[in-house]
């Protein structure tokens, strides 16, 4: 066929030749001579594929001018300045920049999964811990906040691909199994999996050399699967990266052609055409790694492999907004402390006590659903007990760096030395002067704290005095460290709700679950 | 031959202009031969093309341009002096943007449409309409989902003469009924949000997969696939009736909302996500068309020998046939849209492509062409049950306003806020 259309092609032009020279022009004039030249808006993962553009203007006569911007995926872009944007994902512009990319011709040139890899005795450690060997993200978050796992990725404020991998992994930890929705993100759950990410870039290529240039740094780097396997073709690494693409699912990134300014669509039409073609992307597959979009194109082995189940993607702009400030600047570590004000009162005896000891456990890793892997307690974070009675009875504070600390937690919480009455107004306005005191020592951190009762307030302050003494304290103090109570037992949910609401924070009911669940349901609420 | 598009390079080497320097190559590659080269063209029959005028026809589309971008089809319009010019994007999105400069527009339904010559007509520039072949609208899967379907008690199999059933009929109502919680009909929802594969397959005996279930559709705002669904759900979901009236509609869409929007952004190009061989991974069932999953059991029965035993369809127990309407907006594109409405070659080559004609749909089962066509290639052929409830669709306003609610639309051009 091909070769009868380049006789054809032979036979016409030789037709034309003998013609007059009407035709002659009918089969050459106008302005085909002078290629057309397309500027782009290109996002960095797409330089890899700057070589063929030599060949994609020979074929169609379009000479697309790529230029790579670090925000090209995160800006609306410039319809004055650009004809066409090449991302690697228009997401995050579809719900920013609606207006601006509505309605446009798109086309999808290649995809690639966001996975992790690991490094091969980071992989076998995790797998030997979970049934089945089949990893999930949820088991990457408590990875993470045992330190085991210390992984790479893009920012997600400036890169679509750091992006992908947040809303992947907050999906994961809401496990709704839907879209997220601002209810499922009102709480932060990802502070134990931010805990592992020692890593980061502004763009995935940036991120890519960053790993392979500071391998003692991270032993992961949570990225487009087509990087992964084209950094470890590399001889970049002392160890090549297992991929793994964890059973919760994956966001895909499709690398879609947008046309933005549609007087150029005849030579848009070439382009994709061309681009769609088999041989077009076939190269493009051995050059970047990523799957095909054409279905006849034979894949490479690597490639064959399932993606994995694709994750709803969040469709409202709040949602995205609330996990981006929630994860914040990747750059800088976060420090979270919380502050637990336990009842040691008498009535705490028994059962109860022993539900309160399990809690802690379960936080410090005992608890191996993929919600008590999310929340659990992480490297860096600063922990608190207070424990109180008709005063305060203890107090002890630790920076979690590994099993020892959780330990000295857990005997803290284990030691007798019950109160025989319950202040717990007094106790509240003892924990806001520790936290007035360790804001004070360090105002980038966020503090938070846990007030657990089973009683009723039966001495010291009344609810009104802490009430006039909280509004005595420090701004910061009084605006920014919530209160989360735990209502338990006899404790008088109106009151514990009112402190919640004069603090910022939000009651939980212990009574319908367990402390253990409510504990979980208020972790990561800063 | 591979689908891929730019296939047809003869007749578009007659209009195209190929840049100086191939022509030059091409001048000296032909030179020496300007015999055999025309003497191949007679051959080929194609002496008369390069000296008839022929007319580039200027089109915006849809799923549609399957048929256009067809090499046999773009054959048979070369033959009749024709080439199409595509600009491909969702049929309501067509409707929403400037025709200028367009010959002919084709939606792929009826919606779209009527708000295109309605538009127009108003504008005292009316516009003439073609219905060239209809399909119906349909739930593609994969077996492995289907079965776990029909074990849930949800979807049940077409009988099927030999081998896998490759048509199931999906029970509309219970489908959705799993989006909302409920396992059995007069439940309360058991589950808030709807059941996860996982929840009706939990020893994974088909599926693994903690999703939510539902069909995922292009986006509603553009297409009209996904507007065509949404019309089912309202039909299916007020007792298998269309609204009558604004207030209705309106109280109707936001009961529905909650059914269609739970997939969160919606990605374009369903068909092509469903045939890739990540489909299954990116979404396990796919509104999209017959004509879309026949033409890729007819295209797999001639390069492989088989039909693709892994691809199935569900086709709601509550159907709906698109209708989708070629406008003409100039006189070249109402010569266009007459020929691929009666000429016969183009026609047959429609059915080919899976598409049914119109005229032998009227029973709502398969044309007798097409049934004979799959049964020669041994392709099953889909039944329909006379069961089954046919949808209506609400009137135009009314859908559209719809579509605004499940699908937070922006305003159409023009339209005051």
């Amino acid at each position: 066929m091909r070769r009868r259309a380049g006789l054809l092609k032979a036979g016409l032009l030789t037709l034309c030749l003998a013609l007059v020279t009407a035709v002659l022009t009918a089969c050459s004039g106008g302005d085909a001579d002078e290629p057309v030249r397309l500027r782009v808006l290109a996002s960095p993962d797409l330089a890899v594929l700057t070589p063929l553009l030599g060949e994609l203007k020979e074929a169609t006569g379009v000479d697309l001018r790529l230029d790579f911007r670090p925000d090209a995926e995160t800006k609306a872009p410039d319809r004055a300045r650009y004809d066409l944007a090449w991302l690697s994902s228009d997401r995050y512009l579809r719900l920013t920049a609606k207006s601006a990319v509505q309605g446009l011709q798109r086309t999808a040139t290649m995809t690639s999964p966001v996975v992790i890899g690991l490094r091969p005795d980071v992989a076998r450690k995790l797998r030997a811990g979970v049934p089945g060997s089949r990893l999930t993200w949820a088991d990457i978050a408590d990875a993470a906040a045992t330190g085991t796992v210390r992984f790479g990725m893009a920012d997600p404020r400036h890169s679509a691909g750091g992006l992908a991998a947040l809303v992947g992994v907050a999906t994961a930890a809401a496990g709704t199994g839907g879209a997220l929705r601002p209810g499922d993100v009102s709480c932060d759950r990802l502070r134990g999996f931010r805990s592992g990410h020692t890593l980061t870039a502004d763009t995935g290529p940036a991120l890519v050399d960053a790993y392979a240039d500071h391998q003692d740094r991270a032993n992961a780097l949570i990225t487009y699967e087509s990087d992964l396997l084209a950094l470890n073709a590399t001889d970049r690494l002392d160890d090549r990266l297992e991929v793994v693409r964890p059973e919760d699912g994956m966001v895909l990134a499709d690398f879609p052609l947008l046309l933005l300014d549609a007087s150029h669509r005849a030579a848009y039409a070439e382009v994709t055409q061309w681009l769609q073609r088999d041989s077009t992307q076939q190269k493009i597959m051995q050059r970047t790694l990523r799957r095909p979009v054409n279905t006849t194109v034979t894949r490479n082995p690597q490639l064959r492999e399932p993606v994995g189940n694709a994750l709803y993607f969040p469709d409202q702009l709040e949602v995205i907004d609330a996990l981006l400030n929630d994860y914040g600047d990747p750059n800088r570590p976060a420090t979270d402390q919380v502050v637990f004000l336990l009842d040691f009162s008498g009535s705490m005896r028994g059962d109860r006590m022993a539900g309160l000891r399990e809690a802690f456990a379960d936080l410090s890793g005992a608890d191996s659903t993929a919600s008590g892997k999310f929340t659990r307690f992480y490297r860096g974070e600063r922990l608190t007990v207070i424990r109180f009675g008709g005063r305060v009875l203890e107090e002890k504070t630790v920076t979690v760096t590994g099993p020892k600390d959780l330990k000295t937690l857990a005997g803290t919480v284990a030691r007798g030395g019950y109160g025989d009455a319950t202040a717990v107004w007094s106790a509240l306005d003892h924990g806001y002067r520790t936290a007035a005191r360790e804001l004070a020592a360090d105002p980038d951190r966020s503090v938070s704290l846990v007030l657990m009762t089973d009683g009723e307030n039966n001495a010291g302050l009344a609810y009104e005095d802490f009430v006039r003494r909280h509004q005595a304290l420090p701004a910061a103090v009084r605006a920014d460290v919530p209160t989360y109570p735990v209502h338990f037992g006899e404790a008088d949910a109106g009151e514990l709700r009112r402190a919640a609401a004069q603090t910022g924070g939000r009651m939980v009911d212990a009574a319908d679950s367990s402390l253990s669940e409510a504990f979980k349901e208020i972790r990561g609420c800063h | 031959m591979p689908e891929n598009r730019p296939v047809t390079e003869e007749p578009r080497l007659v209009v195209t202009r190929p840049p100086r320097r191939r022509l030059r190559r091409a001048l000296a590659l032909a030179l020496p031969v300007p015999v055999i080269g025309l003497v191949l063209l007679v051959a080929g029959g194609n002496l008369l093309l390069p000296l008839r005028q022929v007319v580039t026809i200027e089109a915006k589309m849809a799923s549609k341009r399957d048929f256009f971008q067809d090499p046999e089809v773009e054959r048979l319009l070369m033959k009749h002096g024709f080439r199409v010019h595509i600009t491909s994007m969702g049929s309501r999105e067509i409707a929403n943007q400037d025709f200028e400069g367009y010959d002919v527009v084709f939606p792929s339904g009826q919606p779209a449409a009527d708000l295109i010559s309605r538009e127009r007509a108003e504008a005292n520039r009316p516009v003439l309409l073609y219905r060239p072949f209809v399909s119906p609208i349909v739930l593609a899967t994969y077996r492995n989902y289907a079965e776990a379907l029909v074990d849930a008690k949800v979807a049940s199999a077409q009988p099927t003469p030999a081998g896998r059933p490759m048509y199931y009929t999906l029970e509309m109502q219970k489908f959705l009924h799993l989006a909302r919680g409920i396992k059995k009909d007069g439940d309360e929802p058991r589950k808030a949000g709807g059941y996860r594969w996982d929840e009706i397959d939990p020893d994974e005996e088909h599926v693994r997969n903690g999703n939510k279930i539902l069909a995922q559709t292009s986006d509603i705002c553009e297409s009209n696939s996904a507007g065509t669904y949404l019309g089912l759900v309202a039909f299916v979901e007020n007792q298998n009736d269309a609204p009558d009236d604004e207030q209705e509609a309106a109280k109707l869409a936001q009961k529905i909302k909650p059914l269609l929007v739970e997939q969160g952004l919606p990605s374009s190009e369903r068909a092509e996500t469903y045939l890739s061989p990540d489909g299954q991974s990116i979404a396990p069932i796919s509104v999209i068309y017959e004509h879309q999953f026949l033409a890729h059991q007819i295209r797999h029965q001639a390069q492989k020998g088989s039909a693709d035993d892994e691809r199935v369809l569900l086709y709601p127990s509550t159907r709906f046939v698109t209708e989708p309407q070629l406008v003409a907006l100039t006189g070249d594109g109402a010569r266009l849209g007459e020929l691929v409405s009666e000429d016969p070659e183009l026609q047959h080559r429609a059915m080919e492509l899976g598409f049914r004609a119109r005229n032998t749909n009227s029973g709502g089962t398969t044309g007798d062409e097409l049934t004979e066509f799959l049964t020669e290639r041994h392709i099953p052929v889909p039944t329909t049950s006379s069961d089954d409830t046919r949808a209506v669709l609400p009137p135009l306003t009314l859908l559209e306003q719809m579509i605004k609610i499940v699908g937070d639309c922006p305003d159409r051009k023009g339209e005051a806020k």
